[in-house]
C-alpha cells in the first residue's frame, strides 16, 4: 500500500528542512506534549471567552444570592441556573467561578512571566555583554534575590503593596526576574565569544543592535524553556498568595481564593467548593509543565540522542 | 491537608489517657497571653483568671452579679459603696484573705508595666478605700457612681503578702499565680498548655475534675479534629463550618448560649461633605455625605436580610438583632425587634432621600477577626446592590483594618463589640460623642454625635437606683437606635463541643473554664 502511494503520488517538491519545521515536527512527536498543548489551548480559550460561556458573572454581587449558597453539584438555584459544579458559600456558581478564575490565573501568570522575562533578560544580557563591575553588581543582586524563599519574598512585598491583581503581578515580577537574568547571562556568556559577535563588533555596530539583534536571538531557546516553566510557577504562586488571603479581592476570587473559601467546609463534606478549582489549577499547571518539559528536550541539543 | 489532620489525630490517639472522672483535657481556640490577671484585658486571659482567682463580685453564666469574695454590697451613700467580705477564705498558699488584700489589689491594678490593655479603668472611679474592719470595706467615688459593682466583676483579687512587687513574668512562670479560685496552676507553657489542679479548700462549689489539661489549639480544623479523635474531650469556639458535622455526631454533645458580642456596621457620621467611599452611579463623589441622612441609614438597615445571614452564613450560630443585648440582660430594650427585611421599603426611603437610583459604596471589614466576617460583608454587598446601592466589598487583616477604621478612613465597615451587661457600656463606648478627656466614644469610629443622647447617658450614669437607671438606659438606647447611629446585625452565639460523657454550663461572656464542665448524668 505504502509503496503505491509513495510511487503513485507525483513527487511533491521535497520539504525544505527549516529549523522551525524541524522544531515543530520534533515537538509533536511527543504525545504527552501534544496533549499538554491541546489541553492548555482549551483552557486558554475558556479563559478568553469567559464572559460569553460562563453561566453567570461571578464577580457581580447582584447576580449572586446567598440563599443559593453551598448547593451541591447539579442543583438548580433560585435564579434558574443549573450549577453543574455546585456553588460556594456566597451562592457563586462554581463553574463560572472557575472559568473566570482561570482568566485571572493565566493573566497573572503570563503577564508577570512576560514582564519578568523582559526585565530579567535585558539585565542578564547587559551583565554578560558588559562584564566587569556591571556584571558583578547585577549578578550579586540576582544571588541575593534567589537566596530568599520565593513565597516569603512575595508575601513581604504584598504586605507592603496591599491587595490587588496588579500588585500580585508586581510582586511576582520582583521575585521572578532573577531566574531569567541568570539563564540569559549564562548562554550569552557562551555566545559572546563566538566569531559572529566579534564580526559585528568589528563592523562597529551599535551596542544595542549587537545585544538585541544578534546576541539575544541566540539566547532564546533556554529562555523559552525557563519562561514556560515560570508561567506555571507564577500561576501556582498567585494561587498560594490568594489562598493565604493576600492576593485578589474577596469578591473577585481566583482559583486559589476559591480553594481557600471551600477549605473550611472540607470536614463538613462539602468537598466541591475546594475540589473543582483545585482540579482546574492542577490541570492548568500540569499542561503547561508538559509543554515546557518537552520544549526543553527539543531545544537543548545536548539532550538529543 | 485533611488527611494530614487525620494522620496527626491518629498519631496522637495512641497516647490518649483513658477518660476518667478525675482528669479533663480541654482545648481553647485563642491563646492565653499571660497568667497575670491585671496584665491584658482579653477573654482567654479572663477565663483562666476566673479559674485561679476570684473577684469581689463574680458573674454567673448569664453575666449576672453573684457574690464572690464579697458576700454582700450596697450603697451606703450615693457616692459610698460598702462591701462585706467573705470570712475564712484562704489563698492557695494558705494566706488568709482580708480587706487589706483588696486595698493592695486596687493599688497594683494601675501599675502593671507594659500592659497592652489595662484594667486601670475599673479602679479609677475609686477615690478612697476605707478599711472598716478586717472584712468590711468602704469605697468612695467622685459623685454618685452606680457602676462600681459592675466594675468590681473585672478586678481579680491578689494577696498583699504574696504579691508585693511581683512582676508579670513571675505570674507567667507559675510561682506567683496564686489566688483563691477553684483551681491552682501546676505548670504553664505559654501559647501551648496550662495544667491545673483542684483547690480542695475552695469556698464555692467543688469542681468535678481534679486535674485539668488546658491546651491552646488555634487552628479551627485541628481543634475539631482533636475532639473527634478523642485527643481532647472539650473544645470552645466551634467553627460554624463544622457545626452541622458535629451536631450529627453521636459521640459529641454541644452547649451554646447567646453571647454579649454584637456584630454591627459603623457608618461615617463625621464628614458633612463627600465621604471617601461613596460615589454616585458614575463614580463621581457626592457633594454631601448621604450617610448623614437618617432615611438613607434606615434604608441600608432595612435592606439587610439578617435572618438570611444568620441561617446561611452563621449556620444558625447567631441571633438577628436591632440592639446591643439579647433578652434577659440588664437594660435590654424589650420593644425593639431586629429591623424587618424590606427591600421595597428601602428603595422607597432612598428615593425619598433623593437617591431614586441609589449610589455606590464600598463596605470594608476584617477577614480574620470574627466568625465569617469576610462572608458577612459580601452577603451585605449582595443585598445592598439589590436595593440599588451598588456595593463593592473589601476585607483586610484585622490589624490593618482596625488602624484605618480608627482613623475614620472608611465610609462603612463591619466590626464587633463585646459588651459588659449594662447599657451604659456600649452607649458610652460606641455611641456617645467622642471625647478623649472624658473617655467617652473611645470606639465610636463613625463619630456619631447626639447631644441629647450624651445628656441622657450622663444622667443615667449618676442614677444609683437600678430600676430607674435601667429605664433611662433603655430610653437612651432606643433614641440611638431609632436614629440608626449604628446598624446592628446579629449577636453571636457562643458554642462549645464536648465528648458525650461531659456536660457544660455555657457562659455568655465566652469564658471557657474547667469548673463549668461536669460529667454528664449516667443513664
Amino acid at each position: 500500500m505504502s509503496d503505491v502511494t509513495a510511487s503513485g503520488a507525483p513527487v511533491a517538491e521535497p520539504k525544505v528542512e527549516t529549523p522551525f519545521r524541524r522544531f515543530v515536527s520534533e515537538f509533536f512527536a511527543s504525545k504527552t506534549a501534544t496533549l499538554g498543548l491541546v489541553v492548555f489551548t482549551i483552557i486558554a480559550l475558556l479563559a478568553i471567552l469567559a464572559p460569553w460561556i460562563a453561566p453567570q458573572n461571578p464577580y457581580d454581587l447582584a447576580q449572586l444570592d446567598i440563599m443559593d449558597g453551598r448547593l451541591e453539584p447539579g442543583a438548580v438555584g433560585g435564579s434558574g441556573i443549573t450549577h453543574w459544579l455546585g456553588t460556594d458559600d456566597q451562592g457563586r456558581d462554581m463553574l463560572s467561578g472557575i472559568i473566570y478564575g482561570l482568566r485571572i490565573s493565566l493573566l497573572v501568570g503570563a503577564g508577570s512571566a512576560l514582564i519578568a522575562c523582559l526585565v530579567g533578560a535585558s539585565l542578564g544580557l547587559l551583565a554578560a555583554y558588559a562584564g566587569g563591575r556591571t556584571d558583578s553588581v547585577i549578578m550579586r543582586v540576582v544571588d541575593l534575590q534567589l537566596s530568599f524563599p520565593t513565597i516569603l519574598a512575595a508575601l513581604m512585598i504584598l504586605a507592603f503593596l496591599g491587595k490587588g491583581i496588579l500588585n500580585v503581578v508586581i510582586a511576582l515580577v520582583i521575585v521572578e526576574w532573577a531566574y531569567y537574568a541568570r539563564t540569559v547571562r549564562g548562554s550569552a556568556l557562551v555566545e559572546r565569544n563566538k566569531e559572529y559577535i566579534e564580526a559585528a563588533r568589528c563592523l562597529a555596530l551599535p551596542t544595542r543592535r549587537i545585544l538585541f539583534g544578534h546576541l539575544f536571538p541566540n539566547c532564546l531557546p533556554p529562555l523559552i524553556v525557563v519562561g514556560t516553566m515560570q508561567v506555571a510557577r507564577a500561576i501556582a504562586l498567585e494561587a498560594t498568595l490568594s489562598f493565604l488571603g493576600l492576593g485578589v479581592p474577596i469578591t473577585e476570587p481566583s482559583l486559589g481564593l476559591l480553594i481557600a473559601n471551600g477549605f473550611e467546609y472540607m470536614l463538613s463534606g462539602k468537598y466541591w467548593i475546594s475540589f473543582y478549582p483545585g482540579i482546574a489549577l492542577l490541570v492548568t499547571i500540569v499542561s503547561i509543565n508538559l509543554v515546557g518539559d518537552h520544549l526543553r528536550d527539543v531545544l537543548n541539543p545536548r539532550l538529543k540522542k | 491537608m485533611k488527611t494530614a489532620i487525620r494522620a496527626a489525630a491518629f498519631a496522637t490517639m495512641a497516647f490518649v489517657v483513658p477518660a476518667s472522672a478525675q482528669n479533663l483535657t480541654m482545648a481553647v481556640g485563642a491563646p492565653v497571653t499571660s497568667l497575670d490577671p491585671h496584665f491584658h484585658q482579653l477573654s482567654p486571659n479572663n477565663a483562666v483568671a476566673g479559674m485561679v482567682f476570684d473577684r469581689l463580685i463574680n458573674t454567673d453564666g448569664q453575666s449576672r452579679m453573684v457574690p464572690g469574695l464579697a458576700e454582700s454590697w450596697r450603697a451606703v451613700a450615693p457616692d459610698v459603696w460598702e462591701f462585706r467580705l467573705r470570712r475564712g477564705v484562704r489563698f492557695h498558699n494558705g494566706q488568709e484573705f482580708t480587706a487589706e488584700d483588696v486595698a493592695f489589689t486596687f493599688q497594683r491594678v494601675p501599675n502593671v508595666p507594659n500592659s497592652p490593655s489595662s484594667f486601670a479603668g475599673f479602679v479609677r472611679p475609686i477615690r478612697n478605700v476605707e478599711i472598716v474592719d478586717s472584712h468590711t470595706l468602704r469605697l468612695s467615688t467622685n459623685g454618685p457612681y452606680p457602676l462600681l459593682p459592675q466594675d468590681m466583676t473585672n478586678v481579680y483579687i491578689l494577696d498583699r503578702e504574696t504579691h508585693q512587687n511581683v512582676t508579670t513574668e513571675q505570674f507567667n512562670s507559675v510561682q506567683a499565680a496564686i489566688g483563691t479560685g477553684p483551681y491552682r496552676v501546676l505548670s504553664h507553657r505559654p501559647g501551648d498548655r496550662i495544667e491545673f489542679e483542684r483547690n480542695d479548700q475552695y469556698f464555692g462549689e467543688r469542681p468535678a475534675f481534679g486535674r485539668v489539661n488546658y491546651r491552646m489549639i488555634t487552628n479551627d480544623s485541628a481543634r475539631t479534629a482533636a475532639l473527634l479523635a478523642g485527643d481532647v474531650e472539650f473544645i470552645d469556639q466551634v467553627p460554624t463550618a463544622d457545626l452541622a458535622r458535629l451536631r450529627g455526631d453521636q459521640r459529641v454533645a454541644m452547649s451554646e448560649v447567646t453571647g454579649l458580642r454584637v456584630i454591627y456596621l459603623s457608618l461615617d457620621h463625621m464628614r458633612e461633605d463627600a465621604t471617601p467611599f461613596v460615589t454616585d452611579n458614575d463614580g463621581r463623589p457626592i457633594a454631601r455625605n448621604p450617610l448623614r441622612d437618617v432615611r438613607v441609614r434606615r434604608a441600608l438597615s432595612m435592606g439587610i436580610d439578617r435572618q438570611a445571614i444568620v441561617d446561611r452564613v452563621m449556620e444558625g450560630a447567631a441571633t438577628p438583632t436591632g440592639q446591643f443585648f439579647p433578652p434577659g440582660i440588664f437594660s435590654y430594650v424589650p420593644d425593639l425587634p431586629a429591623p424587618r427585611f424590606d427591600a421595597e421599603g428601602a428603595r422607597r426611603l432612598l428615593a425619598e432621600a433623593g437617591f431614586p437610583n441609589g449610589f455606590r459604596i464600598q463596605l470594608n471589614g476584617p477577614n480574620d477577626r470574627y466568625p465569617n466576617d469576610g462572608r458577612i460583608i459580601q452577603a451585605i454587598g449582595q443585598m445592598w446592590t439589590r436595593i440599588g446601592v451598588r456595593t463593592t466589598v473589601e476585607a483586610q487583616p484585622w490589624t490593618t483594618f482596625v488602624a484605618r477604621a480608627g482613623r475614620q478612613e472608611y465610609s462603612a465597615f463591619l466590626i464587633g463589640w463585646g459588651s459588659n451587661p449594662e447599657g451604659s457600656h456600649p452607649l458610652r463606648n460606641l455611641i456617645a460623642s467622642f471625647d478623649r478627656e472624658r473617655g467617652w466614644g473611645a470606639s465610636n469610629r463613625g463619630r456619631y454625635s447626639n447631644p441629647e443622647l450624651d445628656r441622657r447617658l450622663d444622667e443615667a450614669m449618676r442614677e444609683i437606683d437600678d430600676a430607674r437607671r435601667e429605664r433611662m438606659l433603655i430610653d437612651a438606647q432606643r433614641l440611638a437606635l431609632e436614629d440608626v447611629a449604628i446598624i446592628p446585625l446579629h449577636i453571636q452565639t457562643n458554642v462549645w463541643a464536648m465528648r458525650r460523657h461531659l456536660r457544660h454550663d455555657a457562659r455568655a461572656d465566652e469564658s471557657t473554664r474547667a469548673q463549668d464542665v461536669r460529667p454528664a448524668v449516667q443513664r
